[in-house]
């Protein structure tokens, strides 16, 4: 059953960008239902039916049956954001988020390029329960692809006026990882730097142009409108008891291209990911993920709560298996770098905090003791800035110390037992590319 | 209401002024930026004030406490 060998349909290929290379979706039991009939509005109406009636208590009635939770990350519910924006006073905006931060995020960039209309659903649907007349679109900088597939399903609707009067606005987010952050969206929106800013309160009460506003993650709007379109019962019929639905996932580096699959959850790990990958270490949930130890996935599920009881964070559904002759010491201290590099250096915790933490890393790499001074960045950078960047970086990092123990006290003898000695002392100025890679 | 005070990140530049008012509840970091240690009670609430009127780039405030 394992998505790298047996599948019944073919996988659709697409190129976000033209640097990224190809992207391999493969067909799913609903967000990812019928991608081999094309991105068109006729297709998708063929496959998901025409868009429900719903008012404000229908989709919160559906909602008290079904907690969908935001898929761009923190996992917040969406009934609460929808609540807030309903109760708030003035007139509501909602926003589509497809600017993922996660460099290593393919998903939404895989439903706008093969079932663009699914999120545009989710947003007209939100969008007409809130009584809101504009769908800001914010689309990423780095997949020119993406923004047209987006932009020209926006037209197509608009030529076939199924939306009514609601209004489609779109922005480009800046090739940053904190960019997609919700506060530096609408500071995007509003025309100012795409930075994350301070947020005084919820933006569902006051967020672009002080008015209640609606923002999440392009996901989060297709899981809305499969609700809408199955009911509960529907919705249900895949997924556990306390997390309905299905959810997608990026899987990258074991040894294929890049892909993305959708499963329900609760299915096992491993089932989605070969035997060879289970036994390797793999980062999950991201750069603001977590480490998995080998073999630590095997006798887990595609669950959020199951896998932040055992210290393991879900965050976006991207999976980052350890390639071979890798040293996740290693691998480590590169994200570090990488993601010290990506602050926008204007809140000084993070400014300061991310590069001590990088010398820290490397310091446990190289079999120094860096665990003393881990603790201690963890208590200056934790809740200390604008958005959660240097808290995710610092879970990283948090999570290597707890996954790699054994590993830690091997380098600190003077061995790595993933790279030969030979060549695991590369030079420093080195280690500060490929991150990405 | 208890309050707190809290940090706009991107404008606080670790001048330390809040630091020098009210070393009680705000200290300062390894860089010099503020590291709010406690809460504000009647005692300090004066403090607090001043604490939020003296910073040059206006970065702290004073807000409920949460939770």
């Amino acid at each position: 059953m394992s998505h790298t060998t047996t599948r019944r349909t073919p996988t659709v290929e697409v190129r976000p960008s033209e640097n990224y290379g190809p992207l391999q979706v493969h067909p799913g039991p609903r967000l990812l239902d019928g991608i081999s009939h094309g991105p068109s509005l006729a297709a998708h109406r063929a496959i998901s039916g025409p868009l429900p009636d719903l008012d404000l208590a229908g989709m919160l009635g559906l909602l008290e049956d079904v907690n969908i939770r935001g898929r761009g990350g923190a996992g917040f519910p969406f009934t609460i954001k929808l609540e807030a924006a309903a109760g708030a006073k003035g007139r509501a905006t909602v926003v589509v988020n497809a600017s993922e931060g996660e460099p290593a995020s393919m998903k939404d960039a895989a439903v706008a390029l093969t079932k663009p209309h699914l999120i545009l659903d989710g947003a007209v649907l939100t969008a007409r329960v809130l009584g809101a007349k504009e769908i800001h679109l914010v689309l990423p900088g780095e997949h020119p692809a993406v923004r047209r597939s987006l932009t020209e399903a926006v037209a197509e609707r608009e030529r076939d006026g199924t939306d009514g009067r609601i209004k489609w606005r779109t922005h480009t987010a800046d090739q940053r990882f904190v960019a997609g952050q919700a506060r530096a969206v609408i500071e995007l929106m509003a025309g100012r730097e795409n930075l994350p800013v301070t947020s005084w309160g919820p933006e569902a009460h006051k967020g672009y142009k002080n008015r209640p506003t609606l923002l999440s993650n392009a996901e989060t709007y297709t899981q809305v409108a499969a609700l809408a379109a199955l009911g509960g019962e529907g919705y249900r019929a895949l997924g556990t008891e306390d997390e309905p639905g299905t959810c997608l996932l990026t899987v990258n580096g074991d040894g294929h291209r890049p892909q993305v699959i959708e499963v329900p959850h609760g299915t096992a790990w491993s089932d989605v990911l070969t035997d060879r990958v289970l036994d390797r270490p793999v980062l999950v949930g991201g750069y603001h993920g977590t480490w998995a130890a080998p073999s630590g996935l095997r006798d887990v599920p595609v669950s959020r709560s199951r896998m932040t009881d055992l210290g393991l964070a879900l965050g976006a559904g991207v999976v980052l298996p350890l390639e071979p002759g890798d040293c996740p010491l290693h691998r480590t201290a590169r994200v570090t770098a990488y993601l010290a590099g990506q602050s926008a250096r204007r809140c000084g915790p993070c400014l300061n905090g991310l590069p001590a933490l990088y010398d820290a890393v490397w310091a446990v790499h190289r079999g120094q003791d860096g665990s003393e001074r881990i603790e201690q960045l963890g208590a200056l950078l934790a809740r200390r800035g604008a958005c959660a960047h240097p808290d995710g970086t610092l879970r990283l990092v948090q999570s290597m110390m707890t996954a790699f123990g054994e590993e830690i006290a091997l380098h600190a003898d003077g061995h790595c037992s993933y790279v030969e000695r030979a060549s695991s002392h590369t030079n420093r100025s080195g280690d500060l590319t490929g991150a990405t890679r | 209401m208890t309050k707190q005070l809290r940090v706009d990140w991107p404008s606080c530049k670790g001048r330390g002024l809040c630091h020098e008012i009210l070393p009680e509840a705000i200290q300062l970091d390894e860089w010099g930026y503020p590291l709010v240690v406690s809460d504000i009670d009647e005692d300090t609430i004066g403090l607090a004030r001043e604490a939020v009127k003296v910073c040059p780039t206006l970065a702290l405030r004073m807000v409920d406490a949460r939770r």
